[in-house]
């Protein structure tokens, strides 16, 4: 078995790329899980600063579970109970908590806080330290965090505007707070107890009472204690639960992350499988001959598929290595993607667990040897002798069971994917996702067999422009089809991917416009600036102002929220019935259901309500974290795609059972005659103190839509750019075999008068080929699939199908051009060779 | 040695600029001077060529014999180009290899001299038309028709033109090289063992072929081999024996050459 194995070992050099190949694939993976973990670390670390010193906390009970991507809304705990907890024996110390939204504004006007993170305005606690300056004192005074002033410039004594969302004020500066880990706040402003409660509207309320234990009883304990005392809709939990709940919700909003990237992963190993594959195909091929020594030699075949495998093993354990390593770079990279992205993600320094080890190696392992396992088979069912007289590597698959294969596959895969698109039934993905890995068997299959003509027409402009050195390269690429094609193919899949992502990027822009075109009647939309946090919206000030802004004919405005129906946290949009249908044109019959609307009732979508088998008339169970259960009538249902959740109220309603008092969005229409111009400026005019709020126009709510999806489409794209990177490497790496196997050719060309220039150009001409066959099989591959996703996504309101032509022409380009870089090394090497050794190699 | 080198480039620089007297009535396709091939590094350098003084003449058939070992092949590929003298100097025509770069030396190898190996001749993705016409093609030249139909003809090779090297028998291959060799017009062809692996009946065909070349167009061959009846075909041999020039023979016959061969140890 050494003896063996020593063969494998001597082409060290020619198996690196499918190590690169693997490394590259598992770095994602391991990018991965470093990065999750440390996100992880870090959500648990800033969470851990958030209880303070308190070891208990009393709350009102939540009515019914959180989305999974936020804490639950609680009512208010009245101002009264503090005393009376602080009276509760073993309680050292109760105090006061209150939170809500306060903006810093600078002396230009412009919000202090970046990236649209909330803004929270405190009372002051016990917990409270300052770096400088006092505890605010009176109605006049704050305290802001340390890294706020130190990026608005601000000193002590300053006055600085703070925005509420019921008014406006001027404070002096009198402390700066430490800067926590804080991961939910970007600035943080505290005033004493009273001023808090009455500037964020809270009178008489608090968010929530933090009690302090005596010594010598145990956090548990004394929360057993309060809640033996405590009316039934509050509730008493440790600190340590409030922050354990903290940190899993902000984990949880981020859940879906590793998904996603793993997804990305797994492409990245299938399009390194690909490379594995046609390697060892190829390594095995040229070593028919030693391997059939060696069979005639007396090795069995399981002895010879053995050596073949332990080979893979070795490959896929050095490249995971190297991969595993390469993920703390990855997990930066990807932190500065999702920044990019628009999330902005905690970081302390990267957790590397040994499970993110394990994980990695045993996957790039894994996929290595499952790819080397149909050429260690083949190399050993050659026969012998057959061998040694020189014949290739084992029979391959024939034509025919080919063609029979892969129109089977493609069939099969056509027609699931067509059922999808056309039935239109409630899981359309599943059947087009299924249908397309069906029609990518068959073509992985039935490529070799078009391979050969379909090089010689990519192939015809290179030759007419560069003669003779790319007619050689065309030829070299016509050769071997099943070589030509699966290096490919492996191509195929990461420029597929990226145009069918261009397409749905297009197609969803295009959709959204749409949308807007045919629906927004409206002719400014203000939302809260930046991404909006928890508590920023547009607060109910600036709706007062727009009604009295001169021009302004029409303000109306929604609201959202969360609620229960069965424990289930449901989401809901308000509006004014009067107005709405004026800003936001829907069908008739939608509209006509939200004129009828009044505060005791509810909207729901027409299929919610069918799921649910509810008829107009019949009573909704509607739980509100406020105000408990509350029976809504069902006054209509609705269809159009416009509205973005399944339910929908009156603002009366909201206000009656939200404490929330943010608009998601408010629109205005200008009174007749009023110029579109003229009237932002008044509105600007207006809303002078409030920067928070961004005011758009119907050009701006489309090019906001748009910025949109291109903030997911840059890092999908990015992501998707390794397995494109990892087939181009393929394709150098396929070259150096092919060029290790046909040395004696590239002798004869010299010999013959072959300058280097055009061996070189010879060999980039091939690799042009290959990219340009694996680009032109991956556009039109996206073209389909595109179709085919565009199709099935209609009812989630995909209902234009764009082809971005240019962009996928330019993909297509830039994938021929990289198949040219892919060349150059392997042209290099090939130059490189001693005319006089070459010709006279064994090869 | 390198002034040696380069001393002997300039007088025969000067020697063909003066038109110095030859002493050839026609003058060397090719030529050797004191060429001297090591091998290795100085304790276990093996001198392949010792010092070879030879002219081939032009229009002229010549074969090189000896024994394995005897440096004839060293001294082919030195002529080509593909490997270069210790000291000493080679030229074709009025060309000095040694003074010739990588890029030079590579057009010199397509424009004016023609090959024949003794095996791996020929592309395998190619046809046989488009294998003869290569070195052309490389050139981004046209081949002259005329000439090219002339030469396939005297090949006999005009119903296999479009076969690939994989369905031309052996000597069917050869051939195909010969023509390549022959369709540019070479100043010189330079043959290795051409007939090494044929029977003899293909070898004879080629052999004639080649013989044909000469007389018929004048082309001058230089072949390498150790087969006196492949060396009978040319009109002089060269024996080469230990990296030296030991002897030479006109008009050989296959008898003659055999005893020769037999005096060498060969």
């Amino acid at each position: 078995m050494r003896r063996l194995l020593r063969g494998a070992l001597s082409q060290g050099v020619r198996l690196f790329g499918t190590a690169l190949a693997v490394a590259l694939a598992v770095t994602l993976v391991s990018g991965t899980f470093i990065l999750t973990d440390t996100i992880d670390a870090a959500f648990h670390q800033a969470s851990a600063d958030t209880g303070g010193s308190s070891d208990v906390v009393i709350r009102s009970t939540a009515l019914f579970a959180a989305q999974a991507n936020s804490l639950p809304e609680r009512e208010p705990v009245p101002q009264s109970l503090v005393e009376k907890i602080a009276a509760i024996p073993g309680v050292k110390e109760a105090w006061a908590a209150i939170q809500g939204y306060a903006e810093l504004v600078d002396k230009q006007g412009q919000a202090i806080a970046a990236k649209g993170l909330p803004t929270v305005g405190s009372g002051t606690t016990p917990d409270v330290t300052l770096t400088a300056g006092r505890a605010p004192t009176g109605p006049d005074e704050v305290a802001i965090d340390i890294e706020t002033a130190r990026r608005a410039g601000l000193v002590l004594g300053d006055k600085i505007k703070v925005l509420f969302s019921g008014s406006t004020q001027e404070f002096t500066i009198g402390g700066f707070l430490q800067a926590a880990g804080d991961v939910v706040a970007s600035t943080k402003a505290v005033f004493d107890s009273v001023t808090a409660q009455r500037m964020l509207g809270v009178e008489g309320q608090v968010d929530a009472i933090p009690v302090r234990a005596e010594s010598g009883i145990s956090p548990n304990e004394l929360r057993t204690r309060i809640n033996a005392v405590l009316p039934d809709q509050y509730e008493a939990v440790t600190t340590a639960q409030v922050e354990r709940e903290s940190a899993e919700s902000w984990t949880k909003a981020v859940a879906f992350l590793p998904t996603a990237l793993l997804l990305f992963a797994a492409v990245a190993l299938l399009v390194g499988a690909f490379i594995i594959c046609n390697t060892f195909s190829i390594l095995v091929a040229q070593r028919a001959r030693e391997l059939a020594l060696l069979r005639s030699l007396g090795a069995s075949r399981a002895q010879l598929t053995a050596s073949v495998l332990c080979e893979a093993v070795a490959v896929g354990f050095v490249g995971s290595l190297v991969g595993v390593v390469a993920g703390f770079g990855a997990a930066r990279g990807l932190l500065a993607l999702f920044d990019r992205m628009g999330f902005e993600l905690p970081s302390t320094s990267a957790v590397f667990l040994p499970r993110t080890a394990a994980i990695g190696v045993l996957a790039g392992v894994a996929v290595t040897v499952v790819a080397a396992l149909a050429p260690a088979r083949r190399c050993t069912r050659v026969a012998p002798v057959g061998a040694l007289r020189g014949a290739d590597g084992g029979r391959t698959t024939s034509t025919q069971g080919r063609l029979v294969l892969g129109a089977v596959a493609g069939v099969a895969g056509l027609a699931t994917l067509l059922t999808g698109v056309l039935s239109g039934g409630n899981r359309p993905l599943v059947a087009v996702g299924l249908g397309a890995v069906g029609i990518l068997v068959s073509i992985a299959v039935l490529t070799p067999l078009a391979a050969t003509p379909a090089s010689r027409v990519l192939g015809a402009p290179l030759v007419r422009v560069f003669g003779e050195s790319a007619f050689l390269g065309r030829e070299n690429a016509m050769r071997s089809p099943r070589r030509t094609a699966s290096t490919a193919a492996a191509l195929m899949i990461g420029i597929g991917l990226v145009g069918v992502v261009a397409i749905l990027a297009a197609s969803v822009k295009a959709s959204a416009g749409r949308t807007v075109d045919e629906s927004l009647r409206a002719d400014f939309v203000l939302t809260p600036a930046g991404l909006g946090g928890a508590v920023s919206g547009v607060p109910p000030v600036v709706v007062d102002r727009l009604r009295e802004t001169p021009g302004v004919a029409t303000v109306s405005e929604i609201r959202g929220g969360q609620w229960g129906l069965d424990g289930r946290t449901q989401t809901l949009l308000a509006v004014d019935p009067t107005t709405v249908t004026a800003m936001h044109a829907v069908d008739a019959d939608s509209a006509a259901a939200v004129r009828r609307l009044d505060d005791k009732g509810v909207l729901v979508r027409d299929t919610v309500a069918e799921r649910y088998g509810w008829r107009i008339g019949d009573s909704v169970p509607m739980t509100f974290a406020r105000t408990g259960t509350k029976k809504m009538v069902l006054q209509g249902t609705f269809s159009t795609t416009a509205v973005r959740t399944d339910f929908v109220i009156t603002l009366g309603a909201h206000k009656a059972n939200y404490a929330q008092i943010f608009a998601l969005e408010v629109d205005v229409a200008l009174a007749a005659g009023v110029r579109l111009a003229d009237g932002r400026v008044a509105i600007e005019q207006a809303l002078a103190d409030y920067p928070v709020v961004k005011i758009m126009d119907h050009g701006e709510v489309l090019a906001a839509q748009d910025e949109q999806v291109d903030r997911l489409l840059v890092p999908v794209t990015a992501l998707l750019a390794l397995s494109v990177i990892i087939a181009l490497l393929g394709i150098a790496n396929t070259l150096a075999l092919s060029i290790h196997e046909r040395t004696r050719e590239v002798g004869l060309l010299r010999a013959l008068g072959m300058a280097r220039r055009q061996l070189r150009s010879m060999i980039r001409s091939e690799a042009v080929i290959i990219a340009a066959l694996g680009a032109a099989m991956g556009i039109a591959v996206a073209l389909f699939f595109g179709w085919a996703l565009v199709a099935s996504m209609r009812h989630l309101g995909v209902t234009e199908l764009v082809f971005p032509i240019a962009q996928l022409g330019g993909l297509a380009v830039l994938a021929a051009g990289a198949g040219m870089v892919a060349g150059i090394l392997p042209a290099r090497k090939a130059a490189s060779l001693e005319v006089l050794k070459a010709i006279s190699s064994d090869r | 040695m390198a002034m040696l080198l380069s001393a002997n480039a300039t007088q025969t620089d000067t020697q063909t600029q003066t038109g110095f007297p030859r002493l050839v009535s026609t003058a060397p396709a090719a030529r050797a001077i004191n060429a001297v091939k090591l091998y290795g590094t100085a304790e276990t350098s093996v001198r392949a060529l010792d010092g070879v003084d030879v002219d081939f003449a032009s229009g002229c058939f010549t074969a090189i014999m000896g024994p394995s070992g005897s440096g004839k092949s060293t001294l082919l590929h030195c002529l080509a180009g593909l490997d270069t003298l210790s000291s000493g100097a080679i030229s074709i025509g009025d060309t000095i290899l040694g003074t010739l770069r990588e890029r030079q030396l590579t057009r010199l190898r397509r424009d004016r001299i023609g090959f024949i190996f003794q095996a791996f001749n020929l592309l395998p993705t190619l046809t046989a038309a488009e294998n003869i016409t290569l070195p052309l093609a490389l050139a981004g030249r046209k081949p002259d028709q005329a000439w090219f139909d002339t030469v396939v003809e005297v090949v006999g090779l005009r119903d296999r033109l479009n076969h690939r090297p994989a369905e031309l028998s052996g000597g069917q291959q050869q051939r195909v090289a010969a023509a390549r060799a022959l369709v540019c017009r070479p100043e010189i062809i330079l043959a290795d063992e051409p007939t090494g692996n044929l029977d003899s009946k293909a070898g004879g065909e080629l052999l004639a072929f080649m013989r044909r070349a000469v007389d018929g167009f004048g082309q001058t061959i230089v072949m390498v081999t150790h087969d006196p009846v492949a060396a009978s075909y040319a009109d002089r041999i060269v024996f080469l024996a230990d990296g030296k020039v030991v002897d030479e023979m006109f008009e050989p016959t296959v008898e003659r050459a055999i005893d020769h061969m037999k005096q060498l140890g060969g």
